[in-house]
């Protein structure tokens, strides 16, 4: 099941990328983020699963259909045709190389250390404070930097204005 | 454990591959942007399930909702300046961008 789930998760991804439609790479990448949230489901990483499906599977896809329907008609953008055969080459070649390396690794891994104790919220508030203070501030700079690049030229637009009163009086 | 930890770590890898040859190849903007989206979700389960496979499952998940804090970030403001520059150059291609003009 693991492992249909893994497999689900790297054909939509490859499909996001392939996909000539933007909208259909977005929805794809959406999919992509569902099996991974059951991947960590699956691996009792509940928190984690739930902010993957609700801000990445959610929040982004939201995100990334906006800026598509915002710039559309503008975004045929000419890829080269060569994808179809370079791909597969890339991703069979990546395939081995990625096959031999685990197999490789596969007796080398160490043995397991030892469990930690307490629950999410004392880990996340007690132990990675410094985190969240990070999370914050990444927040607020992503924030500040959407309003800076949406913010309105209220003098260009003014000057814009006059002009086209003045346009209108010589008329 | 160790045999699923190297399963994840293997697809962990084919994700970032695939991530960093869309990076690579694709021209279209929002494109790269879907690269660097399949690169953090590599990256995500490379966080997570070593945490399974170590028993440090907490201090895992905690390490995974920060990147994707930092990840909606970063991809809010690449939008954002997407659809900004697709304003001025009426295209989404990257090879347009190439001239620093006002």
């Amino acid at each position: 099941m693991h492992l249909f789930l893994l497999i689900g998760l790297l054909a939509f991804s490859i499909l996001a990328i392939l996909s000539r439609d933007l909208l259909k790479s977005a929805i794809s990448l959406a999919v992509a983020s569902i099996f991974l949230a059951l991947v960590f489901f699956r691996m009792n990483a509940v928190y984690a699963g739930v902010f993957e499906l609700s801000v990445v599977a959610g929040l982004i896809t939201v995100l990334f259909i906006t800026a598509i329907t915002l710039t559309r008609g503008d975004g045929d953008v000419a890829e080269s045709r060569g994808h179809r055969i370079v791909f597969p080459l890339f991703f069979l070649a990546l395939a081995v190389v990625d096959l031999l390396v685990m197999k490789k690794l596969l007796g080398q891994i160490p043995a397991i250390q030892g469990s930690e104790s307490g629950t999410f919220s004392q880990v996340l508030w007690n132990q990675r404070t410094f985190d969240l203070v990070g999370q914050v501030g990444a927040i607020s700079a992503g924030v500040l930097a959407v309003l800076a690049l949406f913010r309105r030229d209220d003098r260009h637009g003014n000057a814009a204005s006059d002009g086209g009163d003045t346009g209108g009086r010589h008329e | 454990m160790n045999n699923l930890w190297i399963l994840n770590m293997g697809f962990v890898a084919l994700l970032v591959g695939i991530g960093l040859y869309c990076l690579l190849t694709m021209k279209n903007t929002v494109k790269l942007l879907i690269g660097i989206e399949i690169i953090a979700k590599g990256v995500t389960l490379a966080l997570v399930a070593s945490g399974y496979a170590r028993e440090n499952l907490m201090v895992a998940q905690s390490l995974a909702i920060t990147v994707i804090v930092v990840d909606v970030a970063v991809i809010a403001t690449a939008l954002a300046l997407i659809i900004n520059i697709n304003r001025h150059t009426k295209s989404l291609d990257v090879r347009k961008l190439t001239k620093l003009k006002g």
